[in-house]
């Protein structure tokens, strides 16, 4: 059980690899540049959206880029709730 | 402590040899990590596999030569180093073109490997 924080826009070796090396029972946090990738209809949304792992996004990052009306359907999270995550998950991996 | 209680680290190395001094930084992780007899493996992915590249000479733009303190990590306690198969095709290179004796790992290789590891550092 791995959380992947991902901060790099869709077309990076980053986001390609964050995904390849995702599975099932792990999660992916969207913060940073990393927002963009979680854009409805965007072809980088469809990829994390067929990856096993469970999607989340940093609101704040995601409020700060004014898209929080166009990422449709993903878990927003606040700091509080991305420290109970780093503390669920026994391993992290930043993508960045 | 025993060598089987022994906690073992994965490096995770991302980051092309010169564009910027993040490599160098995790190269000297590794060499720490090795100082302080942890055990740990690296593994490269991305253009982490770049450091690994064969007839590196750096010293024109005055850095150190990653590939070449890439060969001592074997001194320095590094345990192995894996190779994200996938990153190699991506640059059209081959195991031939590394400095150092890798074991390739496919994508659920990768996955797997992650996930067995007991602490990461993603660099």
């Amino acid at each position: 059980m791995l959380l992947h924080t991902l901060n790099a826009g869709s077309s990076t070796d980053s986001f390609r690899d964050c995904l390849r090396s995702s599975q099932s029972g792990d999660a992916i946090v969207l913060l940073g540049d990393g927002v963009y990738c979680a854009l409805a209809n965007s072809a980088a949304r469809q990829a994390l959206d067929d990856c096993p792992a469970r999607l989340l996004a940093l609101a704040s990052d995601v409020f700060a880029a004014g898209i929080a009306d166009r990422v449709g359907d993903v878990a927003l999270i606040d700091m509080d709730a991305f420290v109970a995550l780093s503390e669920f998950y026994p391993r992290q991996l930043a993508w960045y | 402590m025993s060598a089987a209680e022994k906690k073992r680290s994965l490096v995770v190395m991302r980051q092309s040899p010169y564009g910027g001094s993040l490599a160098r930084a995790s190269v000297d992780l590794a060499l720490a990590m090795g100082a302080f007899e942890q055990n740990y493996d690296l593994l490269f992915m991305g253009a982490g596999v770049l450091q690994l590249v064969t007839g590196q000479d750096s010293q024109k733009i005055g850095a150190k030569n990653i590939g070449r303190i890439l060969t001592s990590l074997p001194l320095y306690d590094m345990e192995s180093v894996y190779v994200d198969a996938a990153a190699l095709d991506r640059y059209g290179l081959n195991e031939a073109d590394l400095v150092l004796p890798v074991s390739l790992l496919d994508e659920s290789g990768l996955r797997s490997f992650l996930n067995d590891a007991d602490h990461l550092v993603g660099c």
